[in-house]
């Protein structure tokens, strides 16, 4: 079974292809915003690096977010298109997920934590389990400061991981039995990806590709003007 | 899944369409840039009534859900496999740039795995080979007018892929200020139809609106007529709405088809069309056909549907990018602020 993986919900741009070999070929790029502009030829290089058919492809993994709306539309749209036009399930995956999988070789509480811009961040708290992390609530936005009190009255020892714990570090260098992981930690990858959707894939635990919605956490702001506007 | 190069004649070049440059959703299989097998169309616009305009959040948001089961459907109601299509034509530009993104990058992708071109093509582009589709003996040089809720453009059409801008709206486009008025004398949203409909039961003569730069030049101005419609309304809150109505239609149309008139003359063209969700406008099309019949020019007034945005038109425009230009490259992503090719 191989998985195409696409993720494009941050700054970075990913995808790779892989299956119970591990990840066959991968590309990553986190330089600009350009993600229509990137992703296509980067499917099409991965593809000729693991010397693979498209029509080989059995399933389309993607990353649904929460992240960077425009961007995350872009890398959506694609594996809709891919999976529709292999005729192939598709799997989707919490961009948070993704982000805390790679550090799950801990016992402290994960605290994956994306840049939501406007002085937001996406974020939700994951415990180890055999074979990957679980996340313990749905994800939300909030301020620095909102979850800075949600780790204190937690009162564990954390782990913090993503770009929006990076960019916000002010908000949590105050607090005690809390560290920070690295910029090379700091997104969502497609390499995890691939890890975590052929788990997924193994239990055909898929959806079809009109069913697959992206996790955008904030409605439109027009939306928002509006009910403010009926008062509610 | 490779394909055999493709060894049909350009008239029998199959090419889906997709356009998603504002808020139609829309998917389309077209032969030899002439024949629609399909076009389907999934309209916004009930999703943006309650806004007053179109919400570019919204609009995206709306086209991710909507692009991939509006393709399949246009390719089952053309009975069309993957294997007969000959390219993947899609809108890059101009138009909202996250919501160009969406139907950008599901063409990129189709194209790729179904091994065929990729076309970029320019909405103004397919608004004008919309004119095509429904009359394949068009006349060139025509002289087009382009009137819809983000452009007002005179447009010599000298000969296939060549274009001349002859003016254009400094300010407002017109269906812009036909939203704004409809807005501000509550008829509601989109305008344009509101205005049309209420028009035909008020009378044009009623109230002298402005018509700015009638006789100069090509460029357009409609944020006067739509500051004399507010001002007159304050000043005689008894007027009959359907007379505000069909008096402000007329200044508009009056100034669009004067114009057109004047620059089909001096270019020389054969043929007069129009183009764009205004050239729905029942008076405006009246006027254009009786101007036609007077100047003797061929008059081309695209079917309504044709005239708001859909795919056919995009696969069409694709056709003949992808005959006079090639497959477009994959790295290219949507171009918001994109202008006619200009030759
Ligand atoms: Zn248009």
């Amino acid at each position: 079974m191989l998985i195409l993986a696409i993720d494009t919900a941050t700054t970075q741009v990913g995808c790779a292809i892989g299956g119970h070999e591990g990840v066959l070929a991968s590309a990553h790029s986190s330089r600009g915003k350009r993600h229509a502009e990137t992703l296509t030829p980067a499917i099409d290089f991965i593809r000729r690096q693991a010397r693979i058919d498209l029509s080989e492809i059995s399933v389309v993994a993607v990353d649904l977010g929460p992240g960077l709306f425009t961007g995350l539309r872009v890398g959506i749209a694609s594996a809709k298109a891919i999976a529709h036009a292999l005729r192939v399930p598709m799997i989707g995956v919490n961009s948070l997920d993704l982000v805390a999988f790679p550090v799950r070789f801990t016992n402290r509480l994960i605290v994956a934590v994306l840049d939501a811009r406007r002085g937001e961040v996406y974020y939700a708290f994951y415990r180890q389990v055999p074979g990957g992390v679980q996340r313990l609530a749905d994800a939300t936005v909030g301020s620095p400061d909102d979850l800075a009190s949600e780790i204190i009255a937690r009162g564990e020892e954390c782990l913090l991981v993503g770009d929006g714990a990076l960019r916000y570090a002010d908000a949590f260098a105050g607090l005690s039995k809390v560290e920070t992981c690295e910029r090379g930690l700091a997104y969502p990858t497609a390499t995890a990806l691939v890890q975590l959707a052929h788990a997924r894939a193994l239990r055909e635990d898929w959806v079809n590709p009109w069913e697959l919605q992206p996790i955008y956490l904030r409605a439109p702001d027009a939306e928002i003007n509006w009910t403010t506007r009926d008062g509610g | 899944m490779t394909r055999e190069a493709a060894d049909r004649a350009d008239d029998e070049l199959v090419i889906l369409g997709i356009e998603t440059s504002c808020d139609e959703t829309a998917a389309a299989v077209v032969v030899g840039g002439r024949r629609v097998l399909s076009s389907v169309v999934s309209s916004q616009v009930d999703l943006h009534a309650r806004f007053g305009g179109v919400v570019p959040e919204i609009a995206s948001r709306a086209h991710v859900e909507l692009l991939t089961p509006v393709v399949a459907e246009a390719m089952l109601s053309a009975g069309v496999e993957a294997t007969d299509l000959d390219a993947v034509a899609c809108t890059v530009g101009p138009g909202l740039v996250g919501a160009l993104l969406v139907g950008v990058s599901t063409a990129k992708a189709l194209a790729m795995v179904w091994d065929v071109p990729f076309v970029a093509v320019n909405h103004l582009e397919a608004h004008l080979h919309a004119a095509f589709l429904e009359e394949p003996d068009l006349q060139l040089p025509a002289v087009v007018l382009m009137v819809s809720g983000g452009h007002t453009m005179l447009i010599h059409w000298e000969a296939e892929g060549r274009y001349r801008l002859l003016g254009q709206t400094l300010d407002d486009a017109a269906g812009e200020a036909f939203d704004k008025v409809a807005r501000f004398l509550g008829l509601g949203y989109p305008g344009g139809p509101a205005i049309d409909l209420l028009a035909m039961e008020g009378d044009p003569t009623a109230i002298a609106f402005p018509r700015a730069m009638m006789s100069s030049g090509y460029d357009f101005s409609f944020s006067g007529v739509k500051t004399s419609v507010v001002n007159h309304v304050r000043k005689n809150p008894e007027v009959a709405t359907a007379d505000v109505a069909a008096s402000f239609q007329e200044a508009v149309v009056d100034v669009l088809v004067t114009k057109a008139r004047r620059a089909a003359a001096e270019v020389g063209a054969k043929a007069l069309c129009i183009g764009g969700g205004v050239a729905a406008n029942s008076q405006l099309r009246e006027r254009l056909l009786s101007a036609c019949v007077d100047d003797g020019l061929q008059a081309f007034l695209p079917s309504r549907a044709m005239c708001t945005d859909n795919a056919a038109m995009v696969a069409a425009a694709g056709w003949y990018r992808l005959r006079a230009d090639g497959p477009s490259p994959l790295d290219l992503g949507a171009e918001p602020n994109l202008r006619l090719p200009v030759a």
